[in-house]
């Protein structure tokens, strides 16, 4: 596995502000100057979006931007593409600031470098499934006949065979976001927006869809900034997972290390009722050696995770596992250190659900 | 001696008031009144009158009256009259050729090449059979009582003047829906039009034109009836869902691809509504448009009146009635295919 620090860059974001209001300008300072959100409604009637938001989105990983409603990674996955046009800040792909683009970057950079899946699909109600899937090559100006092949491979891709004649609204909403995400990878561009894509779904065909979209990455390694109110959804299929909160960052690396090492109170309600042992895997909580342990029960993959291991010992407390990656020993795994990590992080006394009612 | 005399005493105007000292303002029509009753005007508080221009000028004669305000009006009108004509005249000249064009169109080709093509025009629309046994029947029993010249003359002025507001309509409703601004200016103007009694239409435009030419009634039917399709196509396109429209712009859609890609398909069924709207107002203006001179089944309408021939007058406006069922089931029609093809 390569570790995330040797990949490269591909979207770097850089003190990223965004303020909703008459003149957003006039109140920057403030905001900089650690103004909060409530008060700057109170006292400039402005809406603080996205406050000095710092994250490096590598190439060829999934990286989950999460937050409950109003955090602003909406408005965040919009400035990736400036459909939102940021305040103050950059925003660099492949080491070159998008924020400074005319008209015509833009539309280059929206066709060819960034595809984009919604949370309501979007799709064209009066053009065909066919006609959707190849739209990105449509808008290049790429004829029907030329497009048609391209557009089928990827509907095929994402199993949707034999609807290309039909229209959006005779599909199913699954099948209607298979159809945007075959859109999106019939730009062919390196990098997917992928905005609560899953979110409208039900939760069945929803972890299909994430199953479904796990498989494509390995298969085409885009860089995808995927965006989740749902937690469970994140931890599943991130690389790397950025949790937002009133328009900053509250905590930000990777998702096995967010959940052992919460630096944040908000975390550590976020993350309260997650089912640990289905999250957590082997590498996160096994003791980094290549000592062999005097009794072994068996051995386990490194990224299993730990139910799997839990249901292999049957409940057994004091076996060992030898832990392994492609066939060599990387660490010795205790079933005691396991049941400590699922020990979940004591939520704070005014958790979230405290906040809120 | 009138009521507001203190008006003018205390403002010091005396003078002005009887500087010409004349009586050549027309007396207004309560000073008559009250002077072949011999009554003078009362003055108790209960019967206190509004400080009118009338009743100022009672005052003071050389205080204007109302009916000044009218004929000002009038006199600018008509001093400007000549030098709009110069302008209008040519602009509006090929409206004129189009008019003329489609009635001596439609009443030189004959019935039997006119009907089938009707009925073909109808079909491809609709594609369906009652529609078009209805219209079939609609034809031939107008034709049969020998009411044919008239209708089709109906016919050709609507559908001209139809076409010419959607092909003027459509693009200032897409102006309006891409600029608030243009928006906020044109939405008055529409108000004024959809209120303003449609013989009002006709005052200024008799002024402006000879009522032989066509175009004079063009122009009242086409002002009465564009108001639908403008405010329709704004409508459809603002309404046009904005999740599509992000996505068209998160693939780079250009705003010539957006439009013709995106909003107008999408905004469709609101414009084809707003084009069945304003045939059928052209309808009702076309028989309006027979007092400037429209021909068509107007004109009997108006024999009717004029003449006391009740027949004539029930027989033609049920003539009106069977045009308007047709023309507007047939766009209808139009409208629900494009629903279905888009909404299932």
């Amino acid at each position: 596995m390569i570790k995330a620090s040797d990949k490269k860059t591909k979207i770097s974001i850089r003190h990223l502000y965004k303020i909703f209001g008459e003149n957003p300008e006039s109140v920057l300072d403030h905001v900089k100057n650690g103004m909060s959100k409530p008060d700057l409604l109170e006292h400039h009637q402005h809406v603080l979006g996205l406050n000095d938001i710092n994250v490096e989105v590598k190439e060829g990983d999934i990286t989950v931007m999460m937050g409950l409603s109003g955090s602003g990674k909406s408005t965040l996955i919009r400035h990736l593409n400036r459909l939102i046009e940021p305040t103050a800040g950059e925003v660099d792909l492949d080491g070159t600031n998008i924020v400074d683009f005319n008209e015509k970057q833009l539309r280059k950079l929206r066709r060819q470098e960034m595809s984009m899946v919604f949370q309501h699909f979007a799709l064209l109600p009066h053009r065909t499934v066919l006609e959707n899937a190849g739209m990105a090559m449509a808008v290049r100006g790429v004829p029907k006949e030329e497009f048609q092949s391209e557009a089928r491979k990827w509907l095929d891709r994402v199993g949707l065979k034999g609807v290309a004649e039909q229209y959006p609204f005779q599909l199913s909403g699954g099948m209607q976001q298979r159809v945007g995400i075959a859109r999106a990878l019939c730009s062919n561009a390196p990098v997917m927006l992928m905005d609560e894509a899953f979110s409208a779904l039900d939760p069945l065909i929803r972890t299909d869809m994430q199953d479904l979209l796990l498989e494509l990455q390995e298969e085409l390694q885009k860089t995808v900034v995927f965006i989740s109110h749902d937690l469970d959804e994140a931890l599943k299929l991130a690389d790397h997972l950025v949790i937002l909160k009133d328009g900053y960052v509250v905590q930000q690396g990777e998702p096995q290390e967010i959940l052992i090492n919460p630096e944040d109170d908000y975390i550590v309600d976020f993350i309260s009722d997650i089912n640990r042992a289905r999250v957590l895997r082997v590498r996160s909580v096994m003791e980094v050696t290549e000592n062999i342990p005097d009794t072994v029960a068996g051995e386990v993959d490194h990224d299993d995770n730990l139910e799997s291991v839990i249901s292999k010992s049957e409940g057994a407390p004091d076996l060992t596992y030898v832990v392994t990656q492609d066939g060599k020993q990387v660490g010795v795994l205790k079933m005691t250190d396991l049941f400590k990590a699922l020990v979940p992080t004591a939520a704070s006394e005014d958790g979230l659900r405290a906040g809120a009612a | 001696m009138a009521t507001y005399d203190f008006v003018f005493r205390a403002l010091g105007l005396q003078d002005w008031c009887t500087a010409d000292g004349s009586s050549a303002a027309p007396m207004s029509m309560d000073a008559l009144v009250a002077q072949s009753s011999g009554e003078e005007a009362s003055t108790s508080l209960w019967d206190l009158p509004f400080p009118s221009m009338d009743r100022l000028n009672d005052a003071c004669q050389a205080f204007p009256q109302s009916r000044n305000v009218t004929r000002g009006l009038e006199q600018g009108f008509l001093s400007v009259k000549d030098s709009m004509s110069v302008v209008l005249d040519p602009l509006t000249q090929p409206l004129s050729w189009l008019l003329e064009g489609a009635l001596y169109g439609i009443l030189n080709t004959p019935w039997w090449i006119v009907i089938p093509l009707l009925m073909l025009i109808v079909w491809f629309v609709s594609k369906s059979w009652q529609l078009l046994a209805f219209v079939a029947i609609s034809l031939m029993g107008l034709a049969f009582i020998d009411y044919y010249s008239y209708a089709m003359q109906t016919l050709a002025i609507i559908l001209v003047c139809a076409f010419l507001c959607v092909l003027i309509g459509v693009p200032i409703g897409i102006a309006m829906s891409r600029s608030d601004r243009m928006r906020a200016g044109t939405i008055p103007i529409l108000d004024m039009l959809q209120t303003l009694p449609p013989f009002v239409y006709l005052i200024p435009l008799i002024f402006l034109f000879s009522v032989t030419e066509p175009k004079l009634y063009g122009i009242a039917i086409i002002l009465y009836a564009i108001v639908p399709v403008i405010r329709l196509t704004d409508l459809g396109i603002r309404m046009v869902d904005e999740s599509v429209i992000e996505a068209a712009e998160a693939f780079g859609m250009t705003d010539r691809q957006k439009l013709y890609g995106v909003q107008i398909p999408l905004a469709l069924p609101n414009i084809m509504a707003g084009v069945n709207q304003t045939i059928m107002m052209s309808l009702a203006m076309v028989v309006i448009a027979s007092l400037v001179s429209a021909p068509g089944l107007g004109v009997l309408v108006l024999r009717g009146i004029n003449n006391l021939e009740l027949g004539v007058g029930l027989v033609s406006g049920l003539g009106i009635v069977l045009l308007a069922v047709m023309l507007d089931r047939t766009t209808k029609a139009a409208l629900n295919r494009i629903n279905a093809s888009q909404k299932g």
